[in-house]
């Protein structure tokens, strides 16, 4: 027993793999960092993901780091349940005490998670909005689904989430199709901490905003994380977004976690070859 | 992983190496520190004198863990009084002991752009768990004690001086007194009277029980703060002393 006492983890994921094809234990020591690739020669599956496990306590964000391709994405779909993992687990603490191995529950139990326990931000907000519905009406979405019946009680916690992300109260009732990328963002977030969800998975949520208006966003998704003590799991190529807001890291790279590290150790002290490579890229 | 050792010691490095190996640079590798022994009981200022290149940041930044020694032990004493090599905790356990009982300042604020000054210092405290009235407070006697005007209280750090961040980036490493104070250069960019009111900050910590670890450019600084000077030479030990003996010994290498 460690005499330090770090705060207990809300998400665990353990052993988590994704393979696209099929797979054999061959597959999987042909794949990987050490190989330069996540395809299979022979059979052509992808191994997009695998042995990856973290875990996340409350307050605390985790940064994924990557070159595209390097998996980073799948492993937060696969623990979003929006791609169905190959092996592993992923356990909330929310959920049987984290007794229960999530990825084992049917797709409706998984669709519920996603109600009041994981929210997701995505990078493209039409993956996490209806665009040709209202603000409101997006934000109404997973209240309603928790149970939430009362008309006015809806349109009040709408607007008190709208108006905690920064978004322009006047603009409730616009479709979202008529939001500017960093206004769609504020929506996604408003939406995502709808029912006050202990977990948040945030997948490149700055990427393709203008330099100014990620900034906002940026300080937001930060301020956020502080007030609601949210346990987050920030899914990013880009550095200085890994810096602002996390204090772990893991960094992947043909589907494996090649270094996993404290965020500044990381930034000063990288030492996996591709962990060197990446940052050096970054701040030259 | 815990260990019974000198119950005065709060800070205890034994034989502490740090070698780069370069991939990016055909795995060459270069050396910084090359079996580094040294203690730091509470209430003692031991200050690290050396040319540049001879390790000092990379001892304090080794031992904060910005680094990852290659070998070597860095025990920590407990609040409860045993011992933790840093080394070989997990990172989870360093970010927590990061958050309450290890305080590191550098010569450069580390803190996210767009955020007030007084915000800073104040969530500082928080993370060191204060209350929220309790670390405003805090927050703003710390920031009246190094002179930083009110006026700027409020307005985003990013814009301020270097003489005046060194000054936040002070008061936020020092809001509640950590059991071990780790400063690189805290005072480089600060004028003559701000720098006397910092020196004074970082004294009064000391005489608190703080044990600080610390690399000041100046002799001055160290002949005022310090009660012990450990010269580093390529990465070890080269001499350790008083105060006098020690910065004598220099200033006679000097001319």
């Amino acid at each position: 027993m460690s005499p330090i006492i770090t705060p207990e983890w809300v998400l665990k994921v353990d052993g988590l793999g994704k393979v696209f094809g099929p797979f054999t234990d061959e597959s999987i020591a042909k794949t990987g960092s050490d190989r330069g690739t996540s395809k299979d020669s022979t059979t052509g599956s992808i191994v997009a993901a695998w042995d990856v496990s973290f875990e996340v306590a409350a307050g605390e964000a985790l940064g994924v780091v990557g070159e595209s391709g390097s998996g980073k994405s799948t492993v937060m779909r696969c623990i979003a349940g929006d791609q169905s993992t190959s092996v592993g687990s992923v356990h909330l603490r929310n959920i049987d005490g984290g007794n229960t191995n999530i990825l084992h529950m049917s797709a409706s139990t998984r669709r519920q998670l996603r109600i009041d326990q994981i929210a997701v931000v995505y990078q493209d907000p039409a993956e996490g909005l209806d665009l040709r519905v209202t603000a409101g009406g997006n934000i109404a979405a997973p209240l309603t689904a928790a149970g939430l019946r009362n008309f006015g009680a809806i349109r009040h916690r709408a607007s008190e989430l709208l108006s905690r992300t920064e978004v322009p109260l006047n603009r409730m009732d616009d479709v979202v199709r008529s939001f500017s990328g960093g206004m769609r963002q504020r929506v996604q977030l408003a939406k995502a901490l709808a029912n006050r969800p202990p977990i948040v998975l945030l997948d490149e949520p700055t990427t393709g905003l203008d330099a100014s208006v990620a900034a906002g966003v940026l300080d937001l998704i930060r301020g956020l994380l502080e007030e609601f003590g949210l346990a987050a799991v920030v899914v990013s190529h880009d550095f200085s977004v890994i810096e602002m807001l996390t204090t772990r890291c893991i960094v992947m790279n043909h589907g494996r976690v090649v270094e996993s590290a404290l965020t500044d150790q990381l930034l000063e002290d990288p030492h996996h070859p591709y962990s060197q490579k990446l940052v050096s890229a970054a701040r030259s | 992983m815990t260990k019974k050792l000198d119950p005065t010691m709060v800070l205890d490095v034994r034989k502490l190496y740090k070698e780069f190996v370069l991939h990016t640079v055909d795995g060459r590798t270069v050396e910084a520190l090359n079996g580094i022994s040294l203690t730091v009981s509470a209430g003692e200022h031991v200050a690290l004198a050396g040319t540049s290149g001879a390790g000092k940041s990379s001892l304090l930044k080794s031992i904060y863990r910005t680094y990852k020694p290659s070998s070597g032990e860095v025990w920590f004493q407990l609040l409860d009084g045993t011992f933790v090599d840093l080394v070989g905790l997990t990172d989870a356990e360093l970010a927590t002991l990061r958050g309450t009982q290890i305080g590191y300042v550098s010569q450069f604020l580390r803190a996210a752009p767009r955020r007030s000054t007084f915000d800073i210092v104040a969530k500082s405290g928080m993370q060191r768990g204060m209350d929220i009235s309790t670390a405003r407070e805090a927050a703003a006697i710390a920031l009246k004690k190094l002179n930083l005007d009110e006026a700027l209280w409020d307005v985003s750090a990013s814009v301020l001086s270097g003489g005046e961040k060194q000054r936040i980036n002070l008061a936020a490493g020092t809001i509640s007194p950590p059991r071990l104070l780790l400063l690189d250069e805290p005072v480089s960019a600060l004028d003559p009277s701000n720098r006397e009111a910092a020196l004074e900050l970082i004294d009064t910590l000391t005489h608190q029980g703080v044990a600080v670890l610390a690399v000041f450019h100046d002799i001055e600084a160290m002949e005022r703060l310090a009660t012990r000077v450990i010269v580093l030479q390529h990465g070890v030990v080269s001499y350790e002393g008083s105060p006098q003996q020690t910065l004598a010994k220099l200033a006679g290498v000097a001319r």
